[in-house]
């Protein structure tokens, strides 16, 4: 019975996927506007050789900022999680 | 559980090397794939390399959780001023200033494609060490404290 | 047709790690079936010309994930339990 319900699940699942997926052409729109400019005036406009990073870290530069706030935000919720306890003081499940 | 000492010789010695590696995808962000965070994650993954093969006590003396917490804090703290100092001279936050201003890395580059000089990129190799030095902290600190959780046998 | 011949060879290996590490009861054959899986799919992403996505997905799929999980195996038992 699980068998044949995991089967079941997993064709509904994959014929979704393969729907989706024939819908949409691979490698389409071939020409876009954004590209275009970014490989135009990349280089000249941000002074480095690989586009990405032009992109990244001077174009996009506000979205790479939060980007590194939340990394540091999860570190700052595990360090909490793993404080030194102080004297006396335990976790309150044990 | 202690790993063998095969293990523990052979991530000695790649250490080094992994850390080399990393150091060169930071310094090299502007010209060749990679950057800050790509970089800064092989360095925290030649960290882990150490952390997985020693115990913790062995680690914790090499590395430091409070100095990877001060690379974490300079590093954004860092990617925070060098973002918003093109407000204090009068230009829109995130501007690559440093090109026009004859200073550090402020070389032409030339259209097309070519090897390009480590000496073009205006703030951008200073921002790649920035996020280089957050993520190295970051991750490492992860990893840290996760070894720091586990229970090690006294044998 | 190379290019194509690759592109097949990785994507059944990719499947075939991703199944195998759900077959495996050793747990550390399992994580280190992963890192095998994520150092594939940088490949796959190195040869769609991603480079960038490539050096990040080997530095902490390959390299921090499997670490991670390794130091949990330590902490922890290595074989799974086979009555659950």
């Amino acid at each position: 019975m699980r068998i044949i319900l995991g089967l079941t699940i997993l064709l509904v699942l994959g014929a979704a996927f393969v729907h989706i997926a024939s819908d949409v052409p691979f490698g389409k729109p071939a020409v876009t506007d954004m590209d275009d400019y970014f490989i135009a005036n990349g280089q000249e406009q941000t002074g480095a050789n690989n586009i990405v990073t032009g992109v990244l870290f001077d174009y996009r530069g506000l979205d790479t900022l939060i980007e590194a706030t939340v990394l540091f935000t999860a570190v700052l919720g595990v360090s909490v999680m793993f404080r030194k306890l102080k004297e006396g003081e335990q976790y309150e499940n044990d | 559980m202690r790993m063998t000492k095969v293990v523990r010789t052979v991530a000695d010695l790649l250490y080094p090397f992994c850390m080399i590696f990393g150091l060169y995808v930071v310094a090299h962000g502007h010209l060749t794939p990679g950057g800050g965070f790509q970089g800064g994650a092989v360095i925290a993954t030649a960290t882990a390399l150490l952390i997985a093969a020693h115990r913790y006590d062995d680690v914790s003396a090499r590395v430091k959780s409070a100095r990877m917490k001060v690379f974490e804090s300079v590093g954004l703290l860092g990617f925070l001023i060098l973002g918003f100092s093109a407000i204090i001279l009068g230009q829109p936050a995130f501007r690559n200033w440093m090109l026009s201003r004859g200073s550090l890395f402020n070389d032409s580059v030339a259209f097309g494609v070519n090897p390009g000089a480590l000496t073009t990129g205006g703030l951008m190799p200073l921002m790649n060490l920035a996020v280089g030095l957050e993520v190295l902290g970051a991750l490492t600190i992860i990893t840290l404290y996760m070894l720091s959780g586990t229970k090690e046998d006294p044998s | 047709m190379m290019l194509v011949l690759f592109h097949l060879l990785i994507l059944a290996g990719l499947i075939i790690t991703a199944a195998s590490v759900v077959y495996f009861r050793d747990l550390l054959a399992a994580a280190i079936s992963l890192a095998a899986f994520s150092l594939l799919l940088a490949l796959e992403f190195y040869l769609l010309q991603a480079p960038d996505v490539a050096i990040a997905e080997a530095g902490i799929g390959a390299g921090l994930t499997t670490a991670i999980y390794i130091i949990a195996i330590r902490g922890t038992k290595r074989k799974e339990d086979p009555d659950e």
